[in-house]
């Protein structure tokens, strides 16, 4: 089982996934119980991309339903191809056909329109079924989406019963803006989604960005982890810190600094008083540690920094399981 | 066996905590442990978690309960150096039955521990059944801490409870553009009528709210509630008064529940010449200085036991107050009993008030708030 588990992280971590043992047994017991997962946590902190991730480690297709405020059926499971009927039904209206034929016809699998609930579900292979934001649906759905996710079928009147042959994994994510129902929650596993640890963020960093240099993510994952100390309406979270350091590498940056961080705040704040408390943040470095940035700015002349740094960069230690393993066992 | 009634029991506990552990949790928790390999603490942990827990709110309370049970009992090397004891080739095996045996003796010894913890503790409340329904009886720290654990609960509660209010209240014009467009599939019959959302009014809300060490905790709570509800109350500015009264919406904006009281009384002039809850004072002043700010959109909300130390309760500043407002409510931490004893003026000031309610605890603070 501890292998299932540890293979679980392997392929999470080959799908572009770094997640912990936590995480990784909530995957597996997923997998072993057939549960769908309900994850939760702050915006942009990986809950859309541990579905993807998922999907790409078990080679499967991703079906995404993206919920939103007013949702219904006839967008999210199937709806008739009303159009094509009425096309049809005028096309052999000049043949006298029996009217019983013409009904069987137009209700046949030909005029639906399958949404991805159904997709999921008549899917010939297993799929990964990503259902997101289901916060925003309206509690009609949610119930609707309870009878789908407990049997895993779906009654079409006209057609009668689809019934899934593989039963889908299912992820649910939620921003939380409104509490689901108890008999939704009860169905699922509960995963919650915390900002990562600081040198967890910089294997991710590593990770998502193969060209940053080392120190680069390492001070990019040390200022993100104090500014998300501070006040602010929205905490960056790891998709900003990732725009964040593909944006510095972009600007050819190999190393924060005071004025290129002042210049580049925008990306991590996401509303105009978040910036400004930001920007004299950076300006006085009060509770910043822009430590390594500081040793170079001081230094003023470029050259030691630039030996230490290249010294550094190509003995950029490959990113392996192993080292993965050993961040976890210094964890512990 | 002895397992199973440790598990028995910390569901039990969980539930006394407050937190919804059905059957069916349970039953999950079980048939995932049967999974795991119980000698890594994550796995344990986390598939506990995924399985009883559905709510990040919880957490707090279920890490502590976890940590009574399984945290200082059960030593991670022991467990597995016993394992190792059982024999070898059961251990890299992982066969279920034979780890689970081993582990079922070392938690039965934990089990035991449980016991003797039990004891020892056993000025833990029992049959508290919600914490919500607790009274703000907030003589010790301890019981601070605890709201301020359910803080962030009732918020979101409260929010979702809101969120159906209004979408409920959707009986409105049509929307003919959308109406119309939905009818084309249907051959030009509108089946289906869409109304307009009305956009509901957000009051704008003055909270008059007393800080004498009386009621301060309750109405700070309350007030902190109410400014965390942002989304629904957009503009919500808050007085505290003892018999003086200053704004005091600064303090609570990003304020730590913790320092909230500190906080006020160093940083507001709410204290006066007496020091005295007076207020028929507080009223005047208020009405004096941020009168001409009341409009027809305003709600004012007053957080107080209405105990005015036989001071004069100047009644009619209220009445003034009323007429230039929408509404005023009364918030009173006391049970309905007390409120027309001793030097409570309540008696008076509610002639003014178009609603008042007792709020001593949590749960009556949410449905408080809704009837807004």
């Amino acid at each position: 089982m501890q292998q299932d588990i540890t293979e679980i992280r392997n392929g999470m971590y080959q799908a572009g996934y770094i997640c912990d043992d936590k995480t990784a047994t909530t995957l597996f017991l997923a997998e072993a119980l057939h549960k769908p997962i309900l994850v939760e946590g702050p915006a942009g902190v990986g809950k859309t991309a541990i579905a993807q991730a998922f999907s790409r480690m078990k080679g499967l297709p991703l079906i995404r339903l993206q919920c939103y405020e007013g949702i219904d059926e006839s967008k999210a499971l199937y709806e008739w191809d009303y159009k094509r009927q009425l096309l049809h039904i005028q096309a052999v209206a000049n043949q006298t056909i029996d009217v019983k034929e013409v009904e069987k016809d137009i209700f046949s699998d030909h005029f639906l329109l399958r949404r991805p609930l159904l997709t999921a579900i008549s899917c010939p292979t297993p799929t990964v079924l990503l259902i997101d934001e289901i916060d925003k649906v309206d509690f009609e759905f949610e119930a609707m989406l309870l009878e789908l996710l407990s049997e895993f079928q779906v009654t079409i009147p006209e057609f009668g019963t689809v019934k899934a042959e593989h039963l889908p994994f299912v992820f649910l994510t939620s921003n939380a803006t409104r509490e689901l129902s108890e008999a939704l929650k009860r169905r699922c596993l509960y995963l919650y989604l915390d900002f990562p640890e600081q040198e967890l963020e910089e294997q991710i960093l590593l990770l998502k960005i193969p060209e940053i240099p080392q120190q680069l993510a390492g001070q990019i994952a040390s200022v993100v982890r104090k500014i998300r100390q501070v006040q602010l309406k929205k905490l960056p979270s790891i998709a900003e810190s990732i725009d964040w350091g593909r944006s510095l590498i972009s600007l050819g940056k190999d190393d924060l600094d005071v004025e290129t961080a002042l210049r580049t705040l925008n990306i991590l704040a996401k509303y105009k008083d978040d910036l400004h408390k930001l920007d004299q943040m950076v300006q006085t470095q009060k509770n910043l540690n822009f430590q390594p940035v500081l040793g170079s700015s001081l230094s003023t002349g470029t050259t030691p920094v630039q030996e230490t740094k290249s010294s550094e960069a190509p003995s950029k230690p490959a990113l392996t399981m192993k080292t993965i393993e050993k961040y976890y066992k210094n964890k512990k | 066996m002895a397992f199973f009634h440790v598990m028995q029991r910390f569901c039990e506990d969980l539930r006394r905590e407050g937190i919804p552990v059905t059957p069916s949790h349970s039953e999950d928790c079980f048939r995932a442990l049967s999974l795991i390999d119980w000698s890594v603490e994550d796995f344990f942990y986390s598939s506990l978690f995924a399985t009883l827990i559905k709510d990040y709110n919880y957490k707090p309370l279920f890490d502590n309960v976890y940590k009574r049970y399984f945290k200082s009992q059960i030593d991670l090397e022991r467990l597995k150096q016993q394992l190792l004891k059982k024999g070898d080739e059961s251990v890299p095996e992982g066969e279920a039955p034979e780890g689970a045996q081993a582990d079922s003796e070392v938690k039965a010894q934990a089990a035991e521990n449980q016991g003797s913890f039990k004891n020892k503790s056993s000025s833990a409340p029992d049959g508290r059944k919600n914490p919500l329904a607790q009274d703000f009886r907030l003589d010790s720290l301890d019981d601070v801490r605890r709201m301020e654990a359910l803080f962030p609960l009732i918020a979101k509660r409260l929010a979702s409870k809101m969120i159906i209010k209004n979408k409920r209240n959707d009986q409105n014009f049509i929307n003919f553009r959308r109406t119309m467009r939905k009818s084309m599939s249907t051959g030009g019959v509108p089946v289906d009528l869409i109304t307009r959302r009305k956009q509901k009014e957000k009051p704008i809300l003055f909270c008059l709210c007393d800080v004498s060490v009386s009621v301060l905790q309750f109405s700070c709570f309350a007030l902190a509630l109410l400014a965390s509800l942002e989304k629904f109350f957009q503009h919500v500015r808050s007085f505290g008064f003892v018999d003086e009264i200053d704004e005091i919406t600064h303090l609570l904006k990003h304020a730590d529940p913790k320092t909230l009281r500190a906080n006020v009384l160093k940083n507001a002039k709410v204290i006066g010449i007496r020091g005295y809850s007076n207020y028929g004072l507080s009223f005047k002043h208020f009405f004096e200085r941020y009168g001409g700010q009341l409009s027809q959109k305003t709600t004012v909300l007053i957080f107080g036991d209405g105990r005015n130390n036989w001071y004069d309760d100047e009644a009619w500043v209220l009445k003034e107050m009323r007429n230039r407002s929408k509404k005023i409510y009364w918030f009173n931490p006391e049970e309905k009993e007390n409120w027309f004893t001793g030097d409570s003026r309540m008696k008076e000031y509610l002639k003014y008030c178009d609603r008042s309610f007792e709020v001593t605890n949590l749960l009556q603070m949410e449905d408080a708030f809704c009837q807004l």
